[in-house]
């Protein structure tokens, strides 16, 4: 379970994060929703302890991220946005390295890594040098190397970023089976498709302020809304910043 | 983590590429000139002089031709010209009074033909004028003796001479560019392992991934500091053992070398530069980790390792006198020990211990520093 309170965090004269709250409930799929450079990232980077806040409080398990960030990581497996591979080695060396520096070792691990090799399909390219890997391999060496230690929350910040169809289906089936599992999904996503298919809650964030949570029923009925799509354009006022563009256009003279 | 660092490096074929190069490297370049230079001395050895009006001073020519090594030939028509054109190294041209000066006890002239710019011709000269000399002072004394003089007599002031001929001294250059060349393979054979271990990881955008694990910082930092000192270590002893083992082959005394490298010097000199590898691969991850690219860290370490060269180059041309305090500085120290090292000079083994333990002291603290840099948003973050 995460919880988060008030959060802020400035870089320079930029607000990024501009006292976020949300949580995360148990065995749920939370969607971090909002466009380029709401401070989704920067909110999960604050959440997985590699940013600090300038102000409020992360509650992984209950354990305070920011006063034990150790014990925090421990709780969490996380996907960044980027996440890079190692060339040289195969996909079971990712997953057992990052294993051993989660902590787990010796037959644990290698059942593990079984298992995860199994889940994300990846028997097939298990013991291939991943220099050779489609980004979708990429992406499920990079998923499956997180969470060796399975952790009760997972974190994955834009995961379907530039993955083909194909891909993304397996994601998306990747994170259903995630749920099942019984672990605590958050990811952040601008692609409406993917967050209303899984998602049991859906937070939008907007200019690094939170503009509505909720199902996807909810926040349609919150703003009145026929689909998700127009609803988070309400919430997130771009409208209102597509009109004011139009307006400043038309004073330039140039046609609207 | 140190397993996996290896591994990843031991899988980069650039790499190993780069450890045999820069070990083999030194003692290559030092094996081909030493042999050429010792070719070049045998050369010398055996020497044919030629002469001009030998026919003038039958007792010399015959007393030169009795002499190890020495061919006696007929000298050209030209002999300032031959010697002029390089036909001739040398010549010797015996006029036509020598006779009659030498029959008189009067200092009868030779004529020593030679081209004192030409580097090549000059430990032949040398010797020719050498065994003229020697020549000239058998006949001196002889001549004494007749008189019933004593030779001892003649000779006011005795000069022993200390012959460093001009190869000689440069073998002894040669030798003393030994340290540098091994301590620079310690930090080549380490730099791979240092760049791709941080700038690389930014790089590739790996960090964040890596560091979001619940494994402590310093363990990480003290992972990749271990991979690299291995290589590094790995690296100097490859070249230190090739070297002395060439060193064994060599022909030495052609050269008039007299000091001695064997197993004991070998031993000393790695315990004098194995403990600077964890200090150079602590240095070059600090470093290296502020670079965004391997390319950027690259071009840092490089730098990093000709700052390194000059106290080095700076002891040789300064040669100051040895103070204890200079022992402790890394680099400096190891320069100066390695030099005493090489020169048979006695060390207690104190000394070791203390330039051991303090190289290894400011290790960790460069280690701290750089796992405390891994903290930094800026570092891990920033493109």
């Amino acid at each position: 379970m995460i919880r988060i309170e008030n959060l802020h965090k400035r870089f320079g004269d930029v607000r990024a994060v501009d006292g976020v709250s949300f949580g995360a409930a148990d065995g749920q799929v939370t969607g971090l929703l909002g466009p380029n450079g709401a401070g989704k990232t920067t909110t999960l980077r604050m959440l997985y302890t590699l940013m600090l806040p300038d102000e409020g409080q992360i509650l992984v398990d209950g354990i305070d991220a920011v006063v034990d960030p150790q014990g925090a990581r421990f709780a969490i497996g996380v996907l960044p946005d980027q996440s890079g591979l190692y060339p040289r080695l195969t996909a079971r060396e990712h997953i057992e390295y990052f294993g051993e520096l989660q902590g787990v070792t010796g037959a644990d691990l290698r059942g593990r890594t079984d298992h995860l090799l199994k889940m994300l399909d990846m028997t097939a390219i298990a013991d291939r040098r991943v220099a050779g890997f489609s980004h979708g391999e990429r992406t499920k060496t990079a998923l499956a190397r997180a969470i060796v230690h399975n952790p009760k929350n997972v974190l994955l910040d834009e995961p379907t970023n530039g993955l083909d169809v194909m891909s993304t289906r397996a994601v998306r089936e990747i994170i259903r089976r995630l749920k099942e599992e019984g672990h605590t999904v958050l990811f952040s996503s601008h692609v409406m498709q993917e967050v209303s298919a899984l998602c049991d809650t859906i937070v939008v964030i907007a200019r690094g302020r939170i503009v509505g949570s909720g199902s996807p029923d909810d926040l349609r009925r919150q703003t009145g809304q026929e689909n998700l799509e127009d609803a988070f354009v309400a919430l997130s006022g771009l409208e209102a910043d597509l009109s004011t563009v139009a307006q400043s256009a038309k004073v330039e003279g140039m046609p609207s | 983590m140190v397993r996996k660092e290896l591994r990843d490096w031991s899988r980069d074929r650039r790499s190993i590429i780069t450890v045999l190069i820069s070990s083999l490297l030194a003692p290559g370049l030092i094996f081909f000139l030493f042999n050429s230079m010792a070719n070049r001395q045998r050369s010398v050895e055996d020497v044919t002089i030629p002469v001009v009006g030998a026919a003038n001073a039958p007792a010399l020519v015959d007393w030169l031709r009795q002499q190890a090594g020495v061919t006696i030939a007929d000298g050209p028509a030209d002999p300032e010209e031959a010697v002029r054109t390089k036909r001739e190294d040398v010549i010797v041209v015996i006029p036509q009074n020598f006779v009659k000066n030498f029959g008189a006890s009067k200092p009868a002239q030779i004529r020593l033909i030679a081209d004192s710019s030409s580097q090549n011709s000059r430990p032949k000269v040398q010797r020719v004028r050498g065994l003229l000399q020697r020549y000239n002072a058998e006949i001196g004394s002889l001549r004494l003796i007749a008189r019933g003089i004593s030779p001892a007599v003649a000779t006011a002031v005795q000069i022993e001479d200390i012959e460093v001929s001009s190869s000689q001294q440069r073998a002894a250059q040669i030798l003393g560019f030994i340290p540098l060349f091994v301590m620079i393979s310690a930090f080549t054979g380490a730099m791979a392992i240092s760049t791709d271990s941080t700038a690389g990881e930014r790089e590739r955008g790996s960090f964040e991934a890596l560091l979001v694990n619940p494994a402590p910082r310093i363990a990480i930092a003290a992972g990749k500091w271990l991979a690299g000192s291995l290589t590094g270590m790995l690296t100097v002893l490859i070249t230190a053992g090739l070297l002395f083992a060439m060193f064994k082959q060599l022909p030495l005394q052609d050269l008039g070398i007299r000091f001695r490298l064997g197993t004991p010097e070998l031993i000393r000199t790695l315990s004098v530069v194995l403990p600077l590898c964890p200090l150079i691969v602590a240095i070059q991850m600090y470093v290296a980790t502020f670079a965004k690219s391997f390319k950027e860290a690259q071009s840092y370490l490089s730098f990093l390792m000709m700052a390194q060269m000059v106290p080095g180059m700076m002891a040789t041309m300064n040669t100051m006198p040895t103070q204890a305090w200079m022992y402790y500085v890394p680099w400096i120290g190891q320069q100066t020990l390695l030099t005493d090292v090489l020169g048979n000079k006695p060390i207690s083994p104190v000394v070791f211990l203390i330039v051991g333990v303090v190289n290894m002291a400011l290790a960790v603290a460069v280690l701290r520093g750089t796992s405390g840099l891994l903290q930094r948003e800026k570092i891990i973050f920033g493109r």
